[in-house]
């Protein structure tokens, strides 16, 4: 069963009684604030698809103070299909994750037509979504209560760098992105799971483990399991990257892997610049296992630009090792918080 | 255009202005590993070509003329 992501909303008659073009004074539909806060609270995102005025349907949304509740929210007159197809485009999710609440029967049958793979919901049985299992994530993580506080900060991000003039060093610079690299606790495990899951392009392996064999991990001498968080001036990106590297004779990465909410950032050269200085320090051979697929060659590349050789092949299986004799340092336009070196 | 010139004016576009085709690019800082990426991104676009993954080296892509002698391998 797939989970909901992310919910769109109608406003008249579903979100608030009354239709606003004809009753300035409309208020919301009684249980409507509960269940907007509780789908929050479980990192489901939420943004309005309306056949209003933009001005004047917003203005109500601020003065109910739940406006901040919604991401890129589609108030025009053109069909909700289109809307939701553009929501999920500015989000970057997949249509088959979103689910559409509207009173209307003809809306809901114009999305449904369109978009087959959109849950479409009647405003009449909203009383009952938020014990629905596909509204109940499998857990909820640090960065699940974070999630719509962190797409906010992306969509200013993105504003910013579409209309940044110079390079995209520059513009690095001026985020004043902090990396911090930590050894991977308990309290990291769900989100560790979940980055395995579900990270596939910038994914060096696509190696997965259970939860418990992750938890082995933590407390193996022969292994070096990090997690990386990243922050930047508007924000807080999460944990947003994940290191498991053999650590015996040689030292040799299983996994290395990024959200692609931080692609185009330099985080995977940071990485593999942290582990070469590791590796160095250990006086170690570096080795990395890749795993191609149709979708990571960003991370092979970021391999060989980062001083790694491919020592074998063999079906789209690689072994590959640094061998650069440069000595390398991280990018300027990162502040790194580590322990280890 | 000669290849040597489209791939100038690549560097032109990301901000990277008047370089010559013989300067080392990684050390004079103007290709960090994001900007390598991009640059292999863009030159199979442009060129309608696939590079393998032996091509993929510093050794190809350490200058401007480096890089078209590697692209026009391709062509």
């Amino acid at each position: 069963m797939q989970k909901v992501k992310c919910l769109v909303w109608d406003l008249d008659n579903t979100l608030w009684d009354g239709i606003l073009t004809e009753d300035k004074n409309v208020s919301l539909k009684a249980g409507v604030k509960e269940i907007i806060k509780g789908l929050d609270e479980r990192g489901i995102l939420q943004s309005i698809a309306s056949k209003n005025n933009f001005e004047d349907a917003y203005k109500k949304l601020e003065e109910l103070g739940i406006s901040e509740y919604f991401l890129y929210p589609q108030i025009n007159w053109g069909p909700k299909s289109a809307s939701i197809k553009r929501i999920s485009e500015q989000l970057n999710l997949g249509i088959d994750s979103f689910a559409f609440a509207d009173d209307s029967p003809f809306e809901r049958g114009e999305v449904a037509e369109a978009l087959p793979q959109v849950l479409c919901i009647d405003a009449a049985d909203m009383d009952k979504i938020l014990d629905d299992k596909r509204f109940i994530p499998r857990f909820i993580t640090e960065d699940t209560v974070n999630r719509r506080k962190m797409y906010m900060a992306d969509y200013s991000r993105r504003q910013d760098e579409e209309s940044f003039d110079g390079t995209s060093e520059e513009f690095l610079k001026g985020l004043d992105m902090v990396l911090s690299i930590a050894p991977v606790t308990e309290h990291d495990l769900q989100r560790a799971y979940e980055l395995t899951v579900r990270t596939h392009q910038l994914n060096s392996t696509g190696y997965t483990y259970s939860y418990d064999e992750l938890k082995e991990f933590i407390n193996s001498e022969d292994y070096i399991f990090l997690i990386a968080q990243l922050t930047d001036k508007y924000g807080d990106y999460g944990k947003i990257g994940l290191i498991l590297v053999e650590n015996t004779d040689v030292m040799r990465i299983k996994l290395l892997l990024m959200s692609c909410r931080v692609m185009s950032r330099g985080v995977g050269s940071a990485l593999l610049i942290y582990l070469e200085k590791l590796a160095k320090k250990e006086g170690k051979r570096l080795l990395a296992d890749f795993l191609a697929t149709d979708r990571n060659r960003v991370m092979y590349i970021t391999y060989k630009f980062m001083g790694f050789d491919e020592i074998e092949e063999h079906d789209g299986a690689s072994i590959l090792e640094y061998t650069s004799e440069e000595e390398r340092d991280f990018p300027p336009y990162f502040t790194i918080n580590t322990e280890k070196l | 255009m000669t290849t040597q010139e489209r791939i100038l004016a690549f560097f032109e576009e990301k901000g990277i202005k008047g370089i010559d085709p013989e300067t080392d690019l990684f050390k004079g800082g103007y290709v960090n590993s994001l900007f390598a990426l991009e640059i292999v991104m863009y030159l199979e676009k442009e060129f309608k070509i696939k590079m393998k993954n032996k091509d993929i080296t510093e050794k190809n892509f350490k200058t401007v003329t480096k890089i078209a002698e590697t692209v026009e391998r391709y062509l």
